[in-house]
């Protein structure tokens, strides 16, 4: 079962990851008309690109469409394979530099906000379920479900007008400040968190609810089983029977949950570094779309949908290693 | 068997005298705003594409929420972007709910080969990372009103093809259904008497909760530049007013980016409300379905 459940899961995987090569693959080819007609359209009011014939000239060679289908296929697996993603037009660099130039400051914020998000989530859901059915226990399901519903790149917009453009206490784009000289590495530390603080505080909002229902429900759940009341029949303190007995089980579910959580604000992350202009992928991936940049919107891409799916693999093995029961 | 308009009307308010507060509360929102986008021009001056005033005028008599950057009356775009919003989050959610329905439908009942298939197409779209892939798909595509409601539909349809596949199956191996089949009851039949009661009021609570997921979603589109240019949506609005370079640095947002960003989360809390409720009411018979 264990094997089978293992192999299941890589084989989607592996069928999926096919999926967005070969969505990748035919997009720039298989538009109707001339793909790069579309190109000269443009969005009003942005930085436009026109095509002009030597660019059109040189997207056409670039993408080898002089070739039959299939050889261009397995140039382009044979291009992936050495991790070559192409050059990028608008910054007149190779795609996976410019990526590699932007992922850490993504990484940074995503990671942040799922841990902070996990151990917000689980705390309140902890509250919540020991309060079960008070008042108390009403008003956060209520509250923070009508909160989740509020899609994050909106409610970044409005900590971004209360915070940075009403308050002022927060800057309003940029991760570090420009030509900063720092005094130590503290130094440099505090300022990167500082900017970083919204957007983490936005990213995290969108995951909390998820992490609090999960953990709220797990816990009552299993504050009902037998061996809590054995656990409590045992002269054991009530501190001990919630952390030890019913904590213990109920985090595994939320363990879990982390690796899609991380793959969930991978997505969201674009939006929410858009709205705070803060330099992670996300925003390089906006700034590609104005620019019409194709090969690095295609390079991204495939950086963010290979990374979700990474962590949602992670998440199912960890799933199958974790629990005994399904471990078997 | 077309059922009557009362029996409609009636079922519809038994629905309806079960929701919470929150629920008629996001009902009276929503037809709110349904009355707004239907009612558009007569509830504003002025065309929404069309310069009527100076540059970025404040609020006042002739333009009661100020205008934009071109002069253009925001009240007339907030009225006009509502049936830009809902158009295609409802467009989206009754081609996506419908037709993701059906196949699943066909799917559960048929079996097999074409069960396999749909089933397996359906499990590629829901590990694939949608957003980013929206966003690709629409750069490529161009910016068009159409190509966003296919892509939309494209990443949507398949939680209604699992949800009503598993109804399907659940159902057709009751005993009734046997036992109409023995009667001679032909597939269509029994479609049509049997399953699709069960299935539709399950695929509607979807398709309430696609609506919501189509406007989020339209909204970021939109926001990031790819939206429709001729078809102003709330989340175009949003593009246009973060765009303009000193947005943040005067109290222009006050009455340009404000006015979109209220509509739109008034918009998605009353679809969620009267979703959530929705599916309460439901919920006794999806539960028993589900029990299989």
């Amino acid at each position: 079962m264990n094997e089978r459940d293992r192999r299941a899961i890589i084989f989607r995987f592996v069928i999926t990851l096919l999926v967005i090569v070969a969505i990748n693959f035919l997009l720039p080819r298989m538009m109707p008309g001339d793909p790069f007609s579309t190109m000269a359209s443009d969005i009003q009011g942005e930085d436009v690109i026109v095509m002009t014939e030597a660019q059109r000239e040189y997207y056409f060679h670039y993408y080898g469409l002089d070739l039959p289908l299939h050889e261009q296929f397995f140039s382009y697996l044979a291009n992936l394979a050495r991790g070559d993603l192409g050059r990028s037009i608008h910054y007149r660099m190779p795609v996976n530099e410019v990526i590699l130039l932007h992922l850490p400051w993504t990484l940074l914020i995503v990671l942040s906000a799922t841990a902070i998000s996990t151990v917000a989530g689980v705390i309140l859901g902890v509250v919540s379920a020991r309060n079960r059915s008070k008042g108390s226990d009403r008003l956060m399901m209520t509250g923070l479900i009508a909160f989740a519903e509020i899609p994050s790149f909106l409610l970044g917009i409005i900590l971004l007008l209360i915070f940075c453009v009403h308050l002022q206490i927060f800057p309003l784009a940029g991760a570090v400040t420009p030509f900063a000289h720092y005094t130590g590495v503290l130094d440099q530390v505090r300022d990167i968190a500082y900017h970083a603080f919204l957007p983490v505080l936005t990213l995290s909002f969108a995951q909390l609810t998820g992490v609090y229902l999960l953990t709220r429900n797990t816990l009552i759940t299993v504050s009902t089983k037998d061996y809590i009341r054995t656990a409590h029949a045992k002269g054991l303190g009530d501190r001990i029977v919630w952390t030890r007995h019913a904590l213990r089980n109920a985090l595994l579910p939320v363990v879990t949950r982390t690796g899609f959580v991380i793959g969930m604000l991978m997505g969201g992350a674009v939006l929410v570094e858009s709205v705070f202009n803060y330099p992670g992928i996300g925003l390089l991936l906006r700034n590609a779309v104005v620019a019409r940049d194709y090969p690095l919107i295609q390079g991204i891409l495939l950086v963010v949908a290979i990374s979700v799916l990474l962590c949602n693999l992670m998440a199912d093995r960890i799933y199958l290693k974790l629990d005994p029961r399904v471990a078997g | 068997m077309v059922p009557h308009l009362q029996d409609v009307i009636a079922r519809l308010r038994d629905v309806i005298s079960k929701f919470s507060l929150e629920g008629k509360i996001g009902l009276c929102g929503i037809a709110l705003i349904v009355m707004v986008a239907v009612f558009a021009p007569f509830l504003s001056a002025y065309p929404p594409g069309k310069i009527t005033g100076g540059s970025l005028e404040s609020p006042g008599a002739d333009h009661p929420l100020g205008t934009d950057e071109l002069g253009m009356d925001i009240w007339s775009q907030i009225c006009y972007g509502a049936r830009m919003s809902l158009f295609i989050g409802l467009a989206v959610a009754c081609i996506a709910g419908l037709g993701g329905g059906a196949l699943g439908i066909l799917a559960g009942y048929l079996g097999g080969a074409a069960d396999q298939l749909v089933m397996r197409t359906v499990d590629v779209i829901m590990a694939l990372p949608a957003f980013p892939l929206l966003i690709v798909i629409s750069a490529f595509m161009g910016p068009n009103i159409f190509n966003v409601i296919f892509v939309l539909v494209l990443f949507s349809w398949a939680k209604p093809a699992r949800i009503a596949r598993s109804q399907t199956l659940t159902i057709k191996n009751n005993a009734y259904i046997t036992a109409a089949r023995n009667y001679g009851a032909t597939p269509f039949y029994l479609l049509r008497r049997h399953i699709l009661p069960e299935v539709f009021p399950i695929l509607f609570v979807l398709i309430i909760g696609i609506t919501s997921y189509a406007i989020m979603a339209e909204t970021g589109l939109a926001f990031l530049g790819l939206g429709d240019p001729t078809a102003k949506s709330w989340g175009m609005m949003l593009h246009y007013a973060t765009s303009f370079r000193s947005i943040y640095f005067t109290p222009y947002w006050q009455w340009w980016l404000l006015p979109p960003l209220a509509a739109l989360i008034v918009l998605l809390l009353c679809l969620a409300f009267v979703g959530r409720d929705l599916e309460q009411v439901l919920d006794p018979r999806i539960r028993q379905n589900r029990g299989v």
